[in-house]
């Protein structure tokens, strides 16, 4: 890797500033390590956001819970209180990698994660996403690549929390410059569904402070499938949040991870389960408008059964 | 002739590794551990290109490198055809890993791009780019023949047809491939991760031509090489360069990236099988048209066992009319070389899955069918011992009759090895203090070689096995073979045993004690006098013998709606003569079905056809299995002391990828044909992935 210098922030701006034009942010450090010993990315500061106050809480509240940036995921994984009112997130949280990392490894750290296609992953390829000009997946080796893109590059987006914290309805709270911003998660990756070198919306100098999950009586669930049984991406997530009484779902929200650039989900899907019963015609007519504009690749169309039986799964344990 | 003794205490036994507590406290030294006055790192720079003629490489600017002590091309000239992604084209030495990484980054290579080709597939197009300018990719098919193979079919009652394929499988050692050397006036010192420290001495000897006395060679512990570790590699010819340029010692350990590219693979196959038989399930007629990569050739690292593509057939069967045609493919990748086993996994996943298959045409039990034709008398009886441990009969049921979207199924499969050894030499050293050493030029890979040497000396001499110091990996030593073919346990157990008894023999002649051994040990010692008592010692006939079985069952749930496929259990029944270590024994049979799990499951190269280079060279996307993919494996062995000992290293692996084969076949009533078994796979054999290819 390149040179770099080390500095800790002690107040959002001052992180801001810290940064410059060409550094990082530094909390868990996983993928940055990575992607600088890969020379993908050459910061040259990593400003330690750690410290920053406030960013290591969960706090739980009345009308909104607030989870700070700095968070890790094994404390998301073994939080009694999130357990029991968004299950979907420790689910999502205890998906991810392995123990060692979930121990290091923050809230705003996975949603922020670069992509982890091959290609781009791959130091002698210069792919659409690293500012080459072709999307070397598109019609190569695509196993694990996107169902759903709204731009030539096929690469998904594959952070577990984001699916789990799109179905909550959750909002990222967000330094830009002098300024706190709020976005919704999917304003949060729809850069990344238009825009081939994105891996989400942020912009340059742009930190994570925390994200809000508005409190709420809806059920939640994440499940996701991977190749092995643990320590291995998903190949399909699914996450679902829903009120469920006398066997009938409201308020559905159904998002899907690792087939598109941005957390997946279908508007005509969410509006079709409100008020049905929560039965195997409901889920698979669910799955079939989440997966109206699906298009596979030469070696993907396989997610398209998983996703089908992720939906039913994740919407059936709303009910329990 | 000699005969190992009946009371046997430590020998068979469970007794502890005699190195645990070095390994787990870190006091054990790999070889990427040792840390020799003013060391440097190593690094090599690589081939980014799948083909390419290489006219010139400019070191100039990477010598410049602050803290850069030495940087060699790989050739005197700089000029090469590279014929593959990851090819080696010259290494730096210097003062951190970070001083070689902008080194390497340093170094000027003008090189003319050339046509590549790097899928089977691809490679047999009349069109493909060739690998080797004067020779077409397929090499010329070997046929052999014995009966008559079309009268046969004819004559058969049930015939089956099925094309099997299995990947390229990597290595992927947990030590990489590296050495630390020192190169001075008085000679070349080595500490290597290596399977044969003599076969690294003279290969460093002839690399450098020095003389043999001048080089020594160490390997006292590493991690495993599973048949990639034989020789001095490139990389041990580079690190030996820059510590002589360098004038000082250098460690060149490769990283996962570099391993997964140029130090050797399992080659794929590709095998059309045709199998017949009478109505009763005799086994008639065989037919099968193999082909595979090797990369770009066999490579150099071969002992103890083919790198080629070739595998045995009909495997473990004997079918009275034959045919087999078997060639290979050659691809711009990095070369095939001996790996575990060598050509028995895909040989035993191509066979025993056509088995399964003239099961379902014969309405019989495939157990049923291989009893009906196995030749090897052990096997029978594995098999009958396996079925009631693992409780076949109530298990098994017709193919896809399972009921639910979550699918259970059993399946079996058989291996057959050699596991003897012979050659090696070793010498006893007892102590007037009662204090005893061995030593031996062998190696342990992870294996348990210290253990199986620390048994064997303690039963003879009546002492624990803690008692024994055992001394192993340094050319200094007696000589024994390089660790594989499971050759080790049976080439080295008789020597230690022939020098133990001779020292003992010795011990009583010389101080008079009547029985030495036990309690008398430190008495008789005492009486030595001043100078210990060294013996020498070597392999003898009839302590070890050759020739194994082994078989494995089954269980697997597969998830019908995701193709996810989970090993529930795996009872293994192997014979391996004396069991000399059972401890270690039952840890390399676990490591065999592990690693048989990954085959079956997870692993393969991925290349990618437009830009030649590999896209999984990591644990991320070369996925091998985990301690959470491991099921319950239920280890059975089939003490035969009377045979002498007989390694087991590699028979464990070799059945578990074609009964888990079976398993999900039996699990579904389809079949996956194609390793690994990925969800993928499963569903498209389902029919419910509909779009892929």
């Amino acid at each position: 890797m390149k040179p770099f210098q080390y500095a800790t922030a002690t107040s959002p701006a001052g992180a801001r500033q810290l940064m410059g034009d060409n550094g990082t942010y530094l909390a868990g450090g996983n993928d940055l390590l990575a992607l600088m010993k890969e020379y993908i990315l050459n910061p040259k500061i990593l400003v330690n956001i750690k410290s920053l106050p406030g960013l290591n809480k969960i706090q739980p509240g009345g009308k909104v819970w607030m989870i700070g940036a700095a968070v890790t995921v094994a404390e998301l994984e073994d939080h009694p209180g999130l357990k029991k009112t968004f299950p979907a997130l420790p689910q999502a949280a205890a998906e991810i990698a392995s123990t060692q990392i979930r121990n290091v490894a923050t809230v705003g750290g996975n949603l922020s994660q670069h992509s982890r296609c091959w290609y781009f992953r791959q130091r002698d390829v210069l792919c659409l996403k690293k500012g080459g000009d072709t999307c070397y997946a598109r019609h190569g080796e695509n196993k694990y690549h996107s169902l759903f893109a709204g731009n030539t590059c096929i690469s998904p987006v594959v952070s577990n929390l984001s699916v789990a914290l799109t179905a909550l309805d959750a909002t990222a709270v967000v330094q830009r410059g002098d300024k706190q911003i709020r976005m919704t998660m999917p304003e949060l990756y729809a850069k990344a569904w238009d825009n081939p070198t994105a891996h989400n919306s942020l912009e340059p100098g742009d930190l994570i402070l925390r994200v809000e999950i508005p409190a709420q009586d809806r059920r939640s669930a994440y499940v996701q499938m991977s190749e092995k049984s643990a320590f291995d991406w998903a190949l399909v997530s699914c996450a679902a949040a829903g009120k469920v009484q006398g066997g009938r779902i409201s308020q559905a929200k159904v998002v899907l991870g690792a087939v598109s650039p941005v957390p997946y989900q279908s508007k005509a899907a969410n509006d079709f389960l409100e008020g049905k019963a929560l039965d195997t015609d409901t889920t698979a007519k669910a799955a079939d408008l989440v997966l109206e504009k699906a298009h596979a690749h030469t070696q993907n169309g396989y997610k398209i059964p998983i996703v089908r039986a992720l939906i039913h799964r994740t919407l059936m344990q709303l009910k329990a | 002739m000699p005969a190992w003794p009946e009371n046997r205490v430590h020998i068979g036994s469970h007794a502890k590794r005699v190195d645990a507590p070095a390994k787990v406290t870190g006091a054990a030294k790999y070889t990427s551990d040792v840390q020799p006055e003013g060391w440097l790192y190593g690094m090599i720079l690589r081939s980014k290109w799948a083909k390419a003629k290489i006219t010139r490489i400019n070191l100039d600017q990477a010598r410049k490198i602050r803290g850069v002590k030495a940087a060699i091309l790989r050739d005197d000239t700089g000029e090469r055809t590279v014929r593959y992604y990851g090819e080696e084209l010259a290494a730096v030495a210097g003062v951190s890993k970070q001083a070689c990484l902008d080194a390497l980054r340093a170094i000027e290579v003008e090189a003319t791009e050339l046509p590549f080709v790097v899928n089977v597939e691809d490679a047999l197009e009349e069109s493909a780019a060739r690998v080797w300018e004067d020779a077409p990719n397929a090499s010329k098919p070997r046929v052999r023949e014995q009966g008559e193979v079309d009268k046969a079919f004819s004559d058969c009652a049930a015939v089956v047809e099925g094309f099997f394929s299995t990947p390229v499988q990597i290595h992927h050692p947990l030590e990489t491939h590296g050495n630390t050397i020192s190169w001075t006036e008085e000679g070349v010192t080595c500490w290597a991760s290596t399977q044969g420290i003599s076969s690294v001495r003279e290969g460093l000897a002839g690399h450098l031509q020095l003389p043999q006395s001048k080089v020594r060679v160490f390997s006292e512990f590493m991690g495993s090489g599973f048949g990639s570790k034989f020789g001095l590699g490139v990389e041990g010819g580079l690190a030996a360069r820059l510590s002589k340029e360098a004038q000082a010692p250098v460690k060149l350990m490769l990283t996962r990236f570099d391993e997964s590219l140029a130090v050797g693979n399992r080659p794929s196959t590709c095998q059309k099988i045709k199998l017949g038989a009478s109505a009763d399930g005799k086994l008639l007629a065989f037919e099968l048209e193999n082909y595979g990569t090797a990369g770009i050739g066999g490579g150099g690292a071969t002992e103890g066992g083919s790198g080629g593509v070739e595998i045995p057939a009909p495997y473990i069967y004997r079918v009275p009319n034959t045919r087999a045609k078997q060639f290979s493919i050659a691809v711009d990748a990095g070369p095939a070389c001996a790996f575990r086993a060598p050509s028995h996994p895909p040989a035993s996943f191509g066979m025993e899955s056509i088995m399964d298959e003239l099961a379902v045409k014969l309405d019989m039990d495939p157990l049923e069918l291989r009893l009906k034709n196995d030749p090897f008398e052990i096997r029978q009886k594995e098999y009958r011992l396996g079925a009631e441990r693992f409780g076949w009969k109530e298990k098994y049921r017709k193919p896809g009759s399972s009921p639910g979207p979550i699918k259970t199924g059993v399946g079996c499969a058989a291996a057959q090895w050699w596991g003897g050894g012979r050659g090696t030499q070793a010498e006893a050293q007892v102590n007037p203090d009662g204090s005893v050493e061995v030593r031996c030029g062998t190696q342990d890979l992870g294996t348990g070689t210290k253990t199986v040497i620390a048994v064997v000396a303690a039963d003879i001499f009546g002492l624990n096995p803690e008692q024994i110091h055992v001394r192993i990996g340094d050319t200094q030593f007696p000589p024994s073979g390089a660790s594989g073919g499971s050759t080790t346990a049976a080439s080295v157990s008789p020597a230690i045993y022939d020098a133990c008894t001779k020292a003992l023999q010795e011990l009583q002649k010389q101080t008079g004690v009547a029985d030495a051994r036990g309690e008398n040990w430190k008495v008789a010692c005492r009486k030595l006098g001043v100078n210990p008592l060294v013996v020498h010692g070597q392999w003898q006939e009839g302590l070890s013998s050759s020739g194994v079985g082994g078989v494995q069952f089954a269980e697997v749930a597969v998830d019908t709606d995701t193709g996810f496929v989970k090993v529930k259990k795996i009872t293994l029944v192997q014979d391996g003569g004396l069991i000399v270590s059972k401890l270690t024994a039952e840890s390399q049979a676990s490591s065999g079905v592990i690693m048989g799990i990954g085959y079956a499951l997870y692993e393969e190269r991925v290349m990618d056809r437009q830009t030649g280079v590999m896209l999984n060279p990591n644990f991320e996307t070369y996925k091998l299995a985990g301690l959470s993919d491991a099921p319950e494996i239920e280890i059975v062995f089939l003490d035969m002391p009377e045979r002498g000992v007989i390694g087991i290293g590699e028979p464990v692996t070799i059945p578990t990828a074609a009964a888990i084969a079976n398993a999900v076949a039996n699990a579904l009533g389809v079949r996956v044909s194609r390793l690994p078994i990925t969800p993928q796979r499963v569903l498209a054999a389902l029919g419910k992935d509909k779009l892929s290819s």
